[in-house]
């Protein structure tokens, strides 16, 4: 069962656009970094490209889960109701507001290490830069 | 007639490396724990159970037993301290973790006004299983208060406050989780009817026995005082025999009981909860087993950590 009705939506291309870019990057990263061979210009586009596409992605996620709301609610998908054999109920639509309010928290964390690794990472090269 | 060398200990906070505290004229056999109590005269509100002290910044820190003029320092000690927040006693955690879910679940139990419909508030559920698992969740964890006052013996060790609100975080949710569905209006009884829930009743009931048995066995282990260390066996009470197969049967007893409750009021909440306790216990039995085998030369082969012939 999926929700056809938010595949049309901007938002999904939004984070699947910005999902596109950064996994393209990052996967050629660690490709290069295992072949011992990292070209600068792929460990600066990881460590840069993430300050619009890391607000992007969250937001087209985030968007894309708001305009699956109503019809979850409307149809009852993925969701248990009482009463039942094994006494258990499961609300998906109570699930996708906690997980869109767990962004508030998330988000902020996963950004700041970003800048932080970036900062321990390509902070070497202004040193280099100047030796030269 | 020997002039005892005093010791100086100089102590400098381990991040900042700035000066703390100077210590002259420390006895020689001086534990760490006695320069923790000299500290904290300077530092009134860094407790010494707060204090992280180490020989350097990067090491583990010392612990109190550990005598000055053993550690491989000069007549001039400099020590790092480290502030570790505020910090509670074990007694006082297991405490706080089992009075939570006591009191949550009976919030549920008599239905107080806004958890379900209101039509059924402060109302009770008609099942007579559901009366049972009330006294059975109930007197599981007044065992484990009892248990927490007047027999377990902890180490002077505690628990920093952060990590304690953690626990009673994960503890009281779930209780409130379970039950929320074991005392619903809407709730089904098992489906074997009376035969499942006498049976798993029984079994509860001789886990439960069984746990207790082992807590208060391991105490008599303890009491035995600190020269001679012995691993814990098999005594008269065929509750212990347990431990001819495993380290630790009191989490084998624990998980027995929450099973048999799982099995009583036939929810996947408390089948799932179970899980959860089990993952977490059998980490903890591992490491027992494992210290225990390192530790005597002669442990019982036989013996698993918590599942007997299997974990």
């Amino acid at each position: 069962m999926d929700i056809s009705v938010v595949q049309s939506e901007d938002s999904v291309l939004l984070f699947v656009s910005a999902w596109t870019i950064t996994e393209i990057i990052r996967y050629s990263f660690y490709t290069f970094s295992l072949l011992n061979h990292l070209p600068y210009l792929i460990k600066w586009a990881r460590y840069t490209f993430f300050f619009a596409l890391y607000p992007m992605g969250v937001t087209g996620e985030l968007l894309t889960i708001y305009a699956a709301l109503p019809f979850v609610q409307k149809t009852g998908l993925y969701s248990i109701t009482l009463p039942n054999k094994y006494n258990f109920s499961f609300d998906y639509h109570s699930f996708l507001i906690i997980v869109m309010i767990s962004y508030i928290p998330l988000f902020p964390q996963l950004y700041f290490h970003m800048i932080r690794q970036r900062k321990k990472v390509l902070g070497h090269a202004e040193d280099y830069s100047k030796v030269e | 007639m020997s002039r005892t060398t005093f010791f100086e200990v100089r102590v400098l906070n381990g991040k900042t490396k700035e000066h703390l505290c100077f210590l002259d004229k420390v006895e020689p056999y001086s534990t760490i724990g006695d320069i923790k109590s000299l500290f904290h005269k300077s530092y009134p509100h860094w407790y010494p159970a707060r204090q992280a002290l180490s020989l350097d910044p990067k090491d583990k820190s010392l612990r109190d037993e550990d005598i000055l003029q053993n550690l491989p320092v000069g007549t001039t000690a400099t020590m790092y301290f480290r502030d570790l927040g505020p910090q509670i006693g074990w007694t006082m955690v297991f405490l706080a973790e089992c009075i939570g879910p006591l009191l949550t679940y009976l919030l549920f139990y008599f239905r107080v006004p806004y958890i379900y419909s209101h039509r059924y508030a402060l109302t009770s559920s008609p099942h007579q299983v559901v009366r049972l698992a009330c006294a059975c969740h109930t007197c599981h964890y007044m065992k484990k208060l009892i248990e927490t006052i007047f027999v377990h013996r902890f180490s002077h060790g505690t628990m920093p406050l952060r990590t304690i609100v953690r626990n009673c975080s994960y503890y009281w949710g779930c209780s409130a989780w379970l039950a929320y569905y074991i005392n619903h209006p809407l709730y089904t009884p098992p489906s074997y009817g009376e035969l499942q829930v006498n049976y798993a009743l029984f079994i509860f009931m001789m886990c439960e026995l069984g746990n207790f048995s082992i807590h208060l066995t391991l105490n008599n282990v303890r009491a035995e005082g600190s020269r001679c260390r012995r691993f814990p066996a098999p005594t008269k009470n065929p509750f212990t025999w347990l431990f001819f197969f495993v380290s630790c049967p009191n989490y084998t007893y624990e998980v027995g009981s929450w099973m048999s409750f799982s099995i009583m009021t036939q929810c996947l909440p408390v089948a799932l909860y179970t899980l959860l306790g089990f993952l977490q216990m059998a980490i903890w039995a591992k490491g027992k087993h494992r210290a225990y085998s390192r530790e005597f030369k002669d442990y019982p082969s036989v013996r698993m950590a918590i599942i007997p012939l299997v974990l």
